[in-house]
């Protein structure tokens, strides 16, 4: 049999799809709240249809609210009950090492688009450099995701807080928090997009995709994509575990 | 075109300054303390000797453009020019406040109101029109020298008055920036020259140039997903997985 390694934490998880179900309904509220043909993502269509279906802007900017207050509080919870599982993926997803992630990434990029010639071409062998707990794609959504993140919730909260505190002399901050909370979310979904496709849909994160729903992954995957962090785990708990 | 544009003609020889129409609309409107939707400007007075001293009152509000420059500076649309009347209009509700549509104003029409701490300005009165009324500032005026209506209608009182004074209609409009007002001003009027050029704050200047690079940005992560969907169907598994992996585990033994 298998062995299996842990990978993430039932808060882990939980939190992992709550963010992904917040930003999905965050993401299709908000889009229909921007409401100007120069920057509209997908055009005036899409707000004004939206707008009509839930009766008007107003009521989809409360929709909006109301979600983007709970995706937070579920957050804040999160770091109540795992903040040590959050200081992990911290800690990980900051850490790099540049000269070995960077050619991860760039290696990576060439052989899932277009395979391992170019690189052989050009002199390079394609086999990737071992990656830690996270690889360097995986860090590098991550990092979006967390900066982006913050950046897009506290810029929410102040568009939230700009009828309760804001004045005609500081209202500059909340046109920023519109422009910032704009542009963080349109780098987020590109990265998204990669994510979405890398995790769910490419056969060969397979069993990381699973291991979002199980919170464990195989050896042989663990070995394979993830080989500094299974050398660090495959002594520790075989000797005292198994 | 809008199906109706309501627009004010005024008479501004008319005025005699007695700022009915500012109070009669801060009461009608609620309008706070130090902030009003509307306006009388007075010229330089001429002074000469008796009774040719002169000066000039001009009435005024939200002009209700036809290119309205706090229109392009919303992000969510809650400021719009509405197809059915053409009055450019607040929706409260989706008024977050961020303030873009204020210096867009050539004519100053614009303030956050200290109360509700959103935009706010010239709505021709829905209410008292919902009633049969004239807006406030209109039905206060002792001298009638501010005229509401229908200049899409031919028989409404403000076409007869923009056709009786065919050639002699002034709009104010700003050198950098028109946008096309519907107040009319018959006759003669003065001050003219005191509107600003429309300022869209930085803020919303830099997400329009941003927008199509996020979106580029977006397309490339898009055509990136489509390569690999494509070499995943087409190079069949691009798990080339298998062989690589043993390579790695006879390194590793």
């Amino acid at each position: 049999m298998t062995r299996l390694f842990k990978r993430h934490d039932k808060s882990d998880i939980f939190i992992h799809w709550f963010n992904a179900a917040c930003w999905l309904l965050l993401l299709v509220t908000g889009v229909g709240l921007i409401g100007n043909p120069d920057i509209d993502p997908v055009g005036s269509w899409y707000p004004d249809t939206l707008r009509t279906l839930v009766g008007g802007g107003g009521n989809l900017l409360t929709i909006h609210v109301v979600i983007g207050f709970a995706w937070i509080l579920g957050f804040l919870w999160y770091l109540t009950v795992n903040a040590r599982g959050a200081a992990f993926f911290l800690r990980e997803v900051f850490m790099v090492s540049p000269a070995r992630d960077m050619a991860w990434m760039i290696k990576k990029m060439v052989l899932m688009t277009l395979g391992p010639k170019p690189l052989k071409m050009i002199g390079m062998a394609p086999e990737l450099p071992e990656q830690g707990f996270y690889n360097m794609g995986q860090k590098a959504f991550a990092q979006a995701s967390v900066v982006g993140g913050v950046v897009i919730a506290v810029t929410g909260v102040i568009m939230f807080l700009s009828d309760k505190v804001f004045t005609a002399e500081t209202a500059w901050i909340v046109s920023w928090s519109v422009t910032l909370h704009y542009i963080a979310v349109g780098l987020v979904f590109a990265g998204l997009l990669v994510h979405v496709y890398m995790a769910a849909i490419s056969p060969e994160e397979r069993p990381g995709f699973r291991s979002m729903f199980t919170g464990h992954v195989p050896e042989d995957y663990a070995r394979h994509h993830h080989g500094l962090w299974y050398r660090e785990i495959s002594s520790e708990p075989a000797a005292k575990g198994e | 075109m809008a199906k109706q544009q309501f627009a004010m003609v005024i008479d501004s020889s008319k005025c005699i300054d007695c700022k009915g129409c500012v109070i009669s609309c801060k009461v009608a409107n609620k309008v706070p303390e130090g902030f009003s939707r509307n306006w009388i400007k007075a010229s330089v007075p001429a002074f000469s000797m008796g009774p040719r001293t002169r000066t000039h009152f001009q009435p005024g509000a939200c002009m209700h453009c036809d290119t309205p420059t706090c229109v392009q500076a919303c992000p969510t649309g809650a400021t719009y020019k509405d197809a059915e009347t053409g009055i450019v209009e607040i929706d409260n509700s989706l008024c977050i406040g961020c303030g873009n549509c204020i210096p867009a104003c050539p004519y100053g029409a614009r303030f956050r109101n200290t109360a509700i701490r959103k935009a706010d300005k010239c709505d021709y009165c829905p209410e008292r029109r919902a009633a049969g009324l004239l807006p406030a500032c209109v039905d206060t005026c002792p001298t009638k020298a501010r005229v509401f209506g229908d200049i899409n209608n031919p028989d409404s009182e403000v076409s007869r008055m923009l056709s009786r004074n065919k050639g002699k209609v002034i709009k104010i409009v700003n050198a950098q920036t028109d946008t096309k007002p519907n107040m009319y001003y018959i006759g003669e009027t003065a001050p003219t020259d005191w509107t600003t050029a429309a300022v869209v704050p930085a803020s919303m200047t830099v997400m329009k140039e941003v927008s199509p690079l996020i979106k580029g940005i977006v397309g490339l992560s898009g055509l990136g997903v489509l390569a690999m969907l494509g070499r995943q169907f087409l190079a069949g598994s691009s798990d080339s997985h298998e062989p690589e992996h043993h390579d790695e585990e006879a390194r590793h033994d």
